[in-house]
């Protein structure tokens, strides 16, 4: 199976890494080959028919695309992992295209000093990148949804105080249901 | 009897529907829903909810005797996000689990060609 995906020009020097290096230990880990056209920006991912785990390639396919979305190779990489989920949002489903509108959102999730962001990451140990217009998640396939609903909260305009409330009590919950 | 047939897997954010019909896709041999395995609707979405449809299909497939299976999964597509959910992982790890063959895996998202307007309006999604 192939699979292209398009890639921000400036996010194609972090998904090859100094020499090739991030590239080739995603390729060496993964067996799965990936061209990079660094002229458009395109990315091709070509798993050859030949790898063992036929689940591989949408793994590696959101990692490419989390790296194009402004993490980083490190965060990127625990996606291989199969309880790990990605997700993307996309502030212009929100608020439409008006720059000041996209920028008071992404203020809205980042806080002051980072303090929002770090506060939702710390609480259900997932990774949240603010890049452009889009908010992406890495995190466990159990806690992405509360991390979901949290930053949704955050986009339509809920209080912080609520959307912390929230997060706290509702950990709480599935830490005692998935016994912690 | 080696039978072959192509498993189709839908798998939204909400909800997983697996559909197993022989090689033409015209014959329905097995079918479940998120909704038949769960009770809560808000799991219907869930990886592990995906794993139990899998297995209730992949069982009925089994008994009618296909044993290799090729797999078409789907996501929402269209204007909504592409991606097959992470239900469809789980349903595919969990058919092999089973003791189905898999042959190839193809990613049949339906893509528009610049078709119709997102949903949500110029001023975006308000609650």
């Amino acid at each position: 199976m192939i699979r292209y995906i398009k890639i921000p020009m400036e996010r194609v020097a972090v998904l090859i890494g100094h020499k090739g290096e991030t590239k080739r230990s995603i390729e060496e880990k993964t067996k799965i080959k990936i061209d990079v056209d660094s002229k458009q920006g395109e990315v091709t991912i070509n798993d050859m028919d030949a790898t063992d785990d036929p689940l591989l390639i949408f793994k590696v396919e959101n990692i490419v695309r989390a790296i194009g979305r402004g993490f980083n190779p490190t965060q990127a990489m625990t996606l291989l992992d199969d309880e790990m989920d990605f997700y993307i949002f996309d502030i212009h489903d929100y608020v439409g295209k008006k720059q000041t509108h996209v920028r008071r959102l992404k203020g809205r999730v980042i806080g002051k000093n980072g303090k929002t962001k770090r506060l939702l990451e710390e609480l259900t140990d997932s990774y949240i990148s603010i890049y452009g217009h889009t908010i992406s998640i890495i995190a466990n396939v159990i806690d992405i949804d509360i991390v979901k609903k949290a930053v949704d909260k955050l986009l339509t305009g809920s209080k912080h105080a609520t959307v912390y409330r929230f997060v706290e009590t509702s950990m709480k919950k599935i830490r005692l249901e998935h016994g912690f | 009897m080696a039978r072959e047939g192509i498993a189709h897997v839908f798998a939204s954010f909400n909800n997983i529907i697996i559909t197993i019909t022989d090689m033409t896709g015209a014959e329905t041999i097995a079918r479940c829903s998120g909704g038949m395995v769960t009770k809560s609707a808000k799991d219907e979405g869930s990886p592990y909810t995906a794993m139990k449809v899998a297995q209730v299909v992949a069982e009925a497939a089994l008994e009618k005797g296909i044993t290799k299976i090729n797999v078409k999964v789907r996501g929402q597509g269209g204007n909504k996000t592409g991606t097959p959910g992470k239900g469809a992982q789980a349903a595919i790890r969990a058919l092999v689990r089973a003791g189905l063959k898999i042959g190839k895996i193809e990613d049949v998202t339906p893509i528009p060609h610049d078709g119709c307007r997102k949903k949500g309006g110029r001023r975006g999604r308000r609650v």
